[in-house]
Order: structure tokens, then C-alpha cells, then sequence
């Protein structure tokens, strides 16, 4: 079921309701139907390959391309953040491109194995890229704090790495003369230093690659985290006595040691999160990478790289593991303000339905009394008869809307029932119109189809609607308008409400629960909210599943 | 059935707020009861018990919140001493099961949301007092009947034919018919839907 105006954006309206998977935005979507922006990215994908392709030459060996492979990050930030759908095009493009530079033969008869070879990379990533999204998509996976962005992320930059390795075995067990991968110990000496060379690419370029491509897209991002002061000489303490500790342990002649840089990343991982961990393993790798280039023996160089992947692979894990522990927290205390705030609702409504039985007793007298009094007078003075009519109006007012006030917040659990939509709309009104008009505010009611029904519990569907007509008309203040309109569709009822506003209006205080609350409701009843905010409008969307016509 | 003129008809009214009590209590006499305002029911039963005998009132109008009786305790005990009143409910905290309980456990006629909707308070009370009298009648006409009438009058008006009601009690046919026949004369029914009315 879809209500047009839910999905329909206007010129100048944006969506505002943000999926719940706050890491929606690291899954930004292909944007299906422009070609250009594609292929532009397609382009800028390609020279970046080409370039970090070359780049990593010096690290390369035999049996395998290289121990440090900057483009398994340029690609997992592409696949990542495009989605595992451009699998194909990247494998077409990474082919083309080995195929100009000559890395791979055009013909001959082992052409099609280097071909598959080639985009066989590709396919691990996007098989790697679906795998996680599929897992952190499952319901159930939100609450997991091990599945909290940007856990994922982590995940796959370590996972992609490691299945593109593995499935590089049966080629290196069919035909390993073609890359010179012979022996057992070649074979292994080639998986570990695939690994190693895309480990320590994904982690180092795919975190950079991808804020930055948020940050084009404008995905609203906190933006980097500011550190303070005190945090960066801590960071630096940390990092000086790890290298210091390296440096002594190799200069006594006990080889190159990984594990004090480890713990030193590890430690600022924990300590400050995703960034600041990255930024050390960047010093890290700026300092130790270009010792491993060129001419080094291969066994000391792989085991050099395996130890700097260790430390890559637990810094970045301890920073995504301190972010995703940081969020979580944050949901904790949101969640606490909520029930705070519902407990708070829970004592208004005791409130209200005490002040509303206390009231009720008095104004049965005075209702009573004022019509008596009216119908005295009459034929009184014109005065005394026009005063006696007024209160008499305004008790018998004041009594009908004691009267809608306690079924609404009185004990009444009703079961849900067929609920004819203009039945809905009238007792909604009913409710709201003293408060709309309080508020100087117009509210406008679409002529609605009178089959349309909904199966629902009426006062709590009142609630929401009120709801989201009193925000409407608090936020637009004197002279704003409110339309109200109704479209019945073979399955969904469309409830639609926009505001108006004449100007700009400061927003008025409320509680901020409204909207969470009618949301609540309306997803009880198997439909959707969302809303559509725009400079000088705001547009509420109710869709329900519809019964049919009333019986 | 000749409606009775309202003057004649006394209608009690019992609630804990002094005003609205004698606020309803004013606002019936205005329509032409014969109103009369309670603070507590204890009093009006000690009262009530009293006039029975000779001035009964067709209606009382109750709340429902009251202090040590609240309005169906109170209902009860009225209709042990007098089951041909009618009984109006009112109250401040309505409830769907209240509302269901007053009609068909307490014999109430009406169950009213305060603040009072004054026009339906009138036309209840209006058909109380028409349903007390004719109540009341149909009481009197039975009243006269001997302790074996009054269980072949209760098995007819159920339904069943003088053959049934003869083996339930007992009794032959005949001596069935026989009662039959006095049952009709003390009532002045004059046929098995005229003692039918009576029973309602």
C-alpha cells in the first residue's frame, strides 16, 4: 500500500523520515536512471585503480601482486557505499583496464582464466559487501551492538579481503604454473599475502574514501569528531612509547616486533573511537611501509606485513568497537528520555481525568442553572435575555467537551472495530477545532469519500491525528492554514495533512512526544507515518490499510 | 394505558453534591414532577420504606459515586422494598461496564454521562414514571392472587399450555383450567396475552 503524497517529493521537499537503520546512510542507494553521475564515478574509479595499482608495484613479489594493495579500499569504498549491484560494472572496468595495461593476456589459450582471475577479486567484495548489509538488515540485528555502525563496515573490510583470498585457491591448486604458485608453500605464501596486501587497503583507504563520498552526497553527518587537547598528547604519548618500544626491541637485535604497535593502536581505538584509531594507523603505516618497498626478502617482508595487518585490523576493529559502543549508549539515553517523558504523559492523563470528573460535577449544575436562567428571561430585557442566552451557550459548549474529553482520556479500551473514515475525521475535529481555532489557525476538510473504512481503535486514532493537527497548528501560529484531505485506494486510506504558515513562526514548546506518539499508534494499526518537510510546509501522511466499504 | 399527569408522579433524586442534587430536583419540578433532592440514600430508604404503603415514588434518580452506599448497592435494596419504581442512573466516571451492569443487573432505565444532557434526563424520567404506573397496576391486579394461582399464572405467562403447567404442579387438567379460569377474574385480564402484559 502507498499513498502518493508519501513517496511523491514536491519541488523543495525533502524526506525528513530517515529509515531506522541509522546506518541508512552508508547504504545510499544507486540512483537509478542517470546515466552521467554513473559514469563519471565509473571513470574516477578507473584512473584511481590504475594509479594505486601502480603504486602498489613496489610491494610486489612472487606469487602474488602485492603486500600492500590500496585498491582493494578503493573498491570496497565504491562497492560499500554504491551497493553490491555495481559488482558487475567494477568487474567490467577493473577487466578493461588490466586488459589496456597489459596486465593479462588479450588472447591465447589461457586467456579466459587470467580473465576470470581478474574479476574474481570484484566478486568476492560485492558476494562480501551483500553478505553484511544482509546481516545487519536482519530483524533482530538492530539491539546487537556488535552490528552497530560502523561495525559493519569494519566487518566487511576485513571479511572481503579474506573470501577473495580464499577463493583464490582452486586456481592456485588447478593451474598455479600460470602465476608461478608451484608448492604448498607457495600456495600459502600467496593467499597470506593477498590477504595482508587488501587488509591493510580496505582499512587504511576505505574509511577515508567513504566520509568523503557522504560528505559530497550531503548525508547530514556529525562530522569529525573534535578531540581534545589532553586526548592528542595522550594519543602521541602512546604512540612515541610504542614506536620508541619497536625501535629498542629491533635495535637489541629481536627483529621487527608489531605487538607494542598494536597495543598502542588498540589503545587509542578504545580510548577515542574510529577516527583518532585511523589517523594512528596511518602514522603507523607512513613510517613502516616504505622500509618494506623494494628490494626486501620476501619471508621478512610478508612477516613484517602480516604484523602490520594485525595492528590495522585491531586498531581499526577497537576505534568501530569504541563508535558503536558510543551509539549505543546514545540509544540508551534516548530511549531513557522517552519513558521519562511517557511517564510524565502517564501522570497528565491521571491529571486530566481527575480534573475532568471534578469539573464535570459543578458543571452539571451550572448547565442545568444557565438553561433554566435562559429560558427565564427570555422575554427580559434585551440585555439581560442576550447574556442569559450566552452563558447558557457556553455551558452547554463547555459540557459537550467535558463530555469527548473523558471518553478520550478515560479508561475506555476499546477492541478495534470498522471505522467509518468520516466518522474518524468528524470526532477528530470535534476534538481539535477549539485548540486550532485558539491558535488563529484555519482548518480546512477535503471532501472525502464516504465508503472508506479502516479497521481500528477509534479514540487512539483520534489521538494521532490530533496529535499531528495540533503540531501542525502550533507550528504555523497566527493565520496558518491546515488541509486536511482523505484518499481512499483499493487497499490503503491516505490521511493527509499539510500546514500552511503565513510566516515564519518560532516554534512553540511541546513536549516533542506527538509525533512519536500518533507514529506509534498508526504502526499498531499496520500503517505508516511519514512526514515531508519543507521551508513554509510540513505534510503528515497516514496510510492505513483499508476493510472496504462499512458493512 | 392513560398517562398519568406528571404532578402526581414523585421522582427522588439522590446525590452527594447538595447543588446539582437540588439543582435536578428543581429542574424536574420545573418540567411538572413531583422532584425531591437526597444528599445520602440512607435517609431516603428509612423515608421510602415509610411512604410505600401509601405514596410511593415512580422514579428515583441516583448517582452513581456516593459515600457508604454507592448508586447500585442502593438500587438493590430499593427494589427489595418497592419493585415497581423505575431507577435512572447518573454519573461523572462512565464506564461501558457500568453502563451494561446499571441496565441489566440493577434494573436501571438510563444510565446518564454528567454533565446531564437535561433533554434525555426529562424523557427518562417522563418514561419511568409511565413504566412505574403501569408497573404498579399490573402488580395490584396480581396481588389478590392465592399462592396456587400465582404459580399457574407464572407457568402460563412462560408459555407453556394447561397440559404442561398440570404435570410441572401436579394437578390434573382440569383443576388447571379452574385456576385458569380465577387467575383471569381477579386480574380482569381478559386472555393469556392480557396476563402476558401483566407479567412484564
Amino acid at each position: 500500500m502507498v499513498c502518493a503524497g508519501a513517496t511523491r517529493t514536491s519541488v523543495g521537499v525533502t524526506t525528513v523520515a530517515v529509515p531506522a537503520h541509522a546506518n541508512g546512510r552508508a547504504f545510499a542507494n544507486v540512483r537509478s536512471g542517470s546515466i552521467a553521475p554513473a559514469a563519471a564515478l565509473l571513470a574516477l574509479y578507473a584512473l584511481g585503480f590504475t594509479l594505486l595499482h601502480e603504486l602498489a608495484r613496489a610491494w610486489g613479489g612472487a606469487g602474488f601482486y602485492s603486500l600492500w594493495f590500496p585498491v582493494a579500499g578503493w573498491r570496497l569504498a565504491l562497492l560499500w557505499h554504491q551497493g553490491p549491484r555495481w559488482t558487475l560494472p567494477i568487474a567490467l572496468v577493473e577487466l578493461a583496464i588490466d586488459l589496456i595495461l597489459g596486465a593479462i593476456p588479450l588472447g591465447g589459450p589461457d586467456a579466459p582464466i587470467a580473465w576470470i582471475g581478474a574479476v574474481r577479486p570484484v566478486l568476492a567484495y560485492g558476494l562480501a559487501v551483500w553478505g553484511v548489509r544482509r546481516l545487519v538488515s536482519r530483524p533482530g540485528a538492530a539491539g546487537v551492538t556488535l552490528l552497530a555502525p560502523p561495525m559493519p563496515l569494519a566487518l566487511v573490510s576485513i571479511a572481503a579481503p579474506v573470501l577473495a583470498a580464499l577463493l583464490t585457491l582452486p586456481q592456485a591448486l588447478w593451474r598455479g604454473d600460470l602465476t608461478g604458485v608451484e608448492t604448498a608453500r607457495d600456495v600459502a605464501l600467496s593467499i597470506a599475502a593477498f590477504t595482508v596486501g587488501d587488509l591493510l587497503g580496505t582499512l587504511l583507504i576505505a574509511p577515508p574514501m567513504l566520509w568523503v563520498a557522504d560528505r559530497l552526497s550531503g548525508v547530514p553527518r556529525t562530522g569529525l569528531p573534535r578531540p581534545g587537547s589532553m586526548a592528542i598528547v595522550e594519543g602521541a604519548l602512546v604512540l612515541g612509547l610504542a614506536a620508541l618500544t619497536g625501535e629498542m626491541l629491533r635495535w637489541l637485535g629481536l627483529g621487527s616486533q608489531s605487538a607494542p604497535a598494536l597495543i598502542g593502536v588498540a589503545w587509542i581505538g578504545l580510548r577515542f573511537g574510529r577516527v583518532p584509531a585511523w589517523c594512528a594507523l596511518v602514522i603507523v603505516c607512513a613510517i613502516t611501509l616504505p622500509r618494506t618497498a623494494g628490494a626486501v626478502n620476501t619471508i621478512e617482508r610478508l612477516q613484517f606485513h602480516l604484523g602490520l595487518a594485525s595492528v590495522v585490523m585491531a586498531g581499526y576493529l577497537a576505534g568501530s568497537f569504541h563508535d558503536a559502543q558510543a551509539r549505543a549508549r546514545a540509544e540508551v539515553e534516548r530511549r531513557d528520555r522517552l519513558l521519562f517523558q511517557a511517564e510524565r504523559l502517564k501522570t497528565l492523563r491521571a491529571m486530566s481525568v481527575a480534573v475532568i470528573h471534578e469539573i464535570s460535577q459543578p458543571l452539571s449544575t451550572l448547565a442545568i442553572e444557565a438553561r433554566h436562567l435562559h429560558e427565564l428571561t427570555v422575554d427580559a430585557s434585551n440585555e439581560v435575555a442576550t447574556t442569559a442566552a450566552l452563558i447558557d451557550r457556553k455551558a452547554a459548549h463547555l459540557s459537550g467537551l467535558v463530555r469527548r474529553l473523558r471518553r478520550y482520556g478515560g479508561r475506555a479500551v476499546d477492541e478495534p472495530s470498522p471505522l467509518p473514515i468520516a466518522t474518524l475525521i468528524e470526532s477528530v475535529v470535534a476534538l481539535a477545532k477549539p485548540e486550532v481555532q485558539a491558535a488563529d489557525v484555519t482548518l480546512t476538510i477535503a471532501p472525502l469519500a464516504p465508503s472508506a473504512t479502516v479497521m481500528a481503535q477509534e479514540i487512539e486514532l483520534s489521538q494521532a491525528l490530533v496529535n499531528l493537527i495540533r503540531n501542525a497548528a502550533q507550528a504555523c501560529g497566527k493565520g496558518g492554514e491546515i488541509l486536511l484531505t482523505v484518499d481512499a485506494q483499493e487497499e490503503a486510506v491516505c490521511i493527509a495533512m499539510s500546514n500552511k504558515c503565513a510566516r515564519t513562526a518560532a516554534p512553540s514548546a511541546g513536549m516533542g512526544v506527538g509525533v512519536l506518539v500518533a507514529r506509534a499508534i498508526v504502526e499498531a494499526h499496520g500503517g505508516t507515518l511519514s512526514l515531508l518537510r519543507a521551508e513554509d510546509m510540513v505534510r503528515a501522511v497516514i496510510s492505513l490499510p483499508a476493510i472496504g466499504t462499512a458493512a | 394505558m392513560t398517562e398519568v399527569p406528571a404532578s402526581l408522579a414523585t421522582v427522588y433524586v439522590v446525590d452527594d453534591d447538595h447543588d446539582l442534587g437540588a439543582s435536578v430536583a428543581r429542574l424536574l419540578r420545573r418540567h411538572g414532577f413531583a422532584a425531591e433532592p437526597f444528599l445520602d440514600p440512607a435517609p431516603l430508604l428509612a423515608v421510602y420504606a415509610d411512604v410505600v404503603p401509601t405514596c410511593p415514588a415512580h422514579c428515583i434518580v441516583t448517582d452513581v459515586m456516593m459515600g457508604d452506599i454507592d448508586g447500585f448497592a442502593f438500587a438493590d435494596r430499593v427494589r427489595v422494598i418497592d419493585p415497581g419504581v423505575a431507577i435512572i442512573f447518573m454519573t461523572a466516571w462512565p464506564t461501558t461496564a457500568n453502563a451494561v451492569d446499571s441496565v441489566r443487573r440493577y434494573g436501571g432505565l438510563d444510565y446518564l454521562e454528567k454533565p446531564i444532557d437535561e433533554d434525555r434526563l426529562v424523557r427518562a424520567v417522563t418514561e419511568g414514571v409511565s413504566w412505574s404506573i403501569r408497573r404498579r397496576s399490573a402488580l395490584g391486579r396480581t396481588a389478590r392472587l392465592t399462592a396456587r394461582e400465582r404459580q399457574v399464572f407464572d407457568l402460563l405467562v412462560e408459555g407453556h399450555p394447561n397440559k404442561v403447567v398440570a404435570d410441572r404442579l401436579g394437578l390434573s387438567p382440569k383443576t388447571v383450567e379452574d385456576h385458569r379460569a380465577a387467575v383471569l377474574a381477579k386480574t380482569g385480564a381478559n386472555g393469556l396475552a392480557g396476563l402476558i402484559a401483566l407479567s412484564r
